[in-house]
Parts: structure tokens; sequence; C-alpha cells
């Protein structure tokens, strides 16, 4: 048992960056072919969300040796990393729940409304998390890399967000949902990490 | 802004981490800072300045 963690956690970031890349390919190539739906799409996408967590972890290990770790993770980092855990769970099953009792009959207006809430109110909870760490975080450095993070996801979210909204008044894109500018500030997590880790040689605590 | 932290830390036989947890920061911010990467608040420097016991202005150095 302990010897497979070990295996696991010491996976090259080569190996994770290429798994991200491989997935999120692979959901991309699905959802274009028509194999799967949007909703299906949104939940697989979490996927590669996750899978930047231990990129990072390779990528900390990598640059700090065998005794290094992600910035050397602090009591606010492993609060974070509880918190977004148990929110990504909550929205799995609360996700899982409205697409199994929509598919399955047709629930009342009232509770439809508070099953469609559900998966919201877990995805604001990570949001939460994500505030908390800014304000928990002692260490300044890694305190200043997370709002840096942030912000760039949130450009990246807003910018997408409001380029798409034109080129759908205009009718020259399909229609999309609005939550998945919150799946695209994630990404934009990740691309904040990756800037971080240019400009400053880390990838941050997110 | 420059800074003498590199040697400091040297002189001492001191590791990055080794300074990071007398700083009670992650040694990516010793790394950040020593770099110059990363200009450290007016706490911070006073932080290190007690650590090294010396003043501000002899580890933190104007460009």
């Amino acid at each position: 048992m302990t010897g497979t963690k070990e295996k696991t956690t010491r996976r090259s970031a080569r190996f994770w960056a290429g798994l991200l890349l491989g997935t999120v390919g692979a959901i991309a190539g699905l959802a274009l072919s028509g194999a799967i739906d949007a909703d299906t799409a949104l939940v697989l996408m979490l996927v590669p969300v996750i899978q930047t967590i231990p990129l990072m972890r390779a990528a900390g290990r990598r640059r700090d040796g065998a005794a290094g770790s992600l910035c050397g993770k602090g009591e606010a980092q492993k609060r974070y990393t509880r918190r977004v855990a148990l929110f990504t769970a909550l929205y799995l099953l609360s996700f899982g729940v409205l697409t199994f009792a929509t598919a399955e009959s047709e629930p009342a207006f009232a509770l439809r409304s508070v099953l469609a809430v559900l998966p919201g109110l877990a995805v604001i909870g990570i949001f939460w998390a994500v505030g908390r760490l800014i304000l928990e975080e002692q260490d300044e450095f890694i305190r200043m890399l997370v709002v840096r993070q942030s912000l760039i996801a949130t450009g990246i979210a807003l910018s997408a967000a409001t380029v798409w909204g034109f080129l759908e008044a205009a009718d020259v894109a399909p229609h999309l949902d609005a939550y998945w500018v919150a799946v695209t500030w994630f990404l934009g997590l990740f691309v904040g990490a990756l800037s971080n880790r240019i400009e400053y040689g880390s990838w941050g605590a997110v | 802004m420059k800074n003498r932290l590199k040697v400091l830390r040297a002189e001492r036989d001191w590791s990055q981490q080794a300074l990071a947890d007398r700083l009670e920061v992650s040694r990516q911010s010793v790394n950040a800072i020593e770099t110059g990467r990363y200009d450290p608040s007016l706490p911070l420097a006073f932080r290190i300045a007690d650590v090294f016991d010396m003043p501000i202005e002899a580890i933190f150095l104007r460009d």
C-alpha cells in the first residue's frame, strides 16, 4: 500500500503534464466528435483540473530535490487542499444527483431549482477556499503568488466570457451555459501557476 | 533591489531551507528574494535583518 503510494507520488512532472494534456485532448475529441454531450464533458473536465495538483507537486519535488514539496506546504495550504477535496466531492455528488433526477423523471420546478443550485454552491465553496487561502496564508510570497494566479484566472475567464457573449450576440458562436465561465476560471488557474513558475520560479499553492 | 542574502547565508553555512525555517517562510520565498525576483515587505526585511543581526541597509541595497 505504502509502496504503491510512493510510486504514485514519485511520478515525474513530465508524466503528469502529458497525462493532463492527453486527458484534455481526449475530452475535447470526444466532445467535438459528439460521442459525449456538454454535461458529460463538463464533469470530465474536472479530471484535468484535479490532475494539476499532482503535476504541481511533482514539479515542486523536481525543483526542491528529494526533501522538497510544493512550497513547503504550510497549514493554510493543507486546509485549502482539504476544503477543495470536500467541495469537489460535494460537486460531483450533487451534479450526479441532478443528472440522475432529471434523466429519470421530470421533478417539480421547486425541487429542480434546488437540485440545480447545489452543484453551483459546491463550486462557490471552491472559490471560498481560494479566498480563505489568501487570507490565511502566512507566507507573503506564496500569498502573492496565489493572488497573482487568481487575478490571471479571473482575467482569462472574464475576457473569454465577454468575447464569447458578443460572438453569441452576433450569431457567430453557439450558446454556451454560463457555468463554463467557472470552468475557464479553473483552467485559468493553471495558466496563472505556469506564469508564476516562469516569472517567480514557483508554481504557487493553488 | 539587490541583496546580500546568498553571501550572508553562505558565510553561516546555512541552506535556503535552514534560513527559511529561521524566518518561518517557505524555501521558495528565500529563493525568490535571494535571486531578486521578489522584494520582501518591510516586516519580513526586518525579520531577515534580525536573523543575520545586521541593519537592513547592510543586507538590501539600492539598484
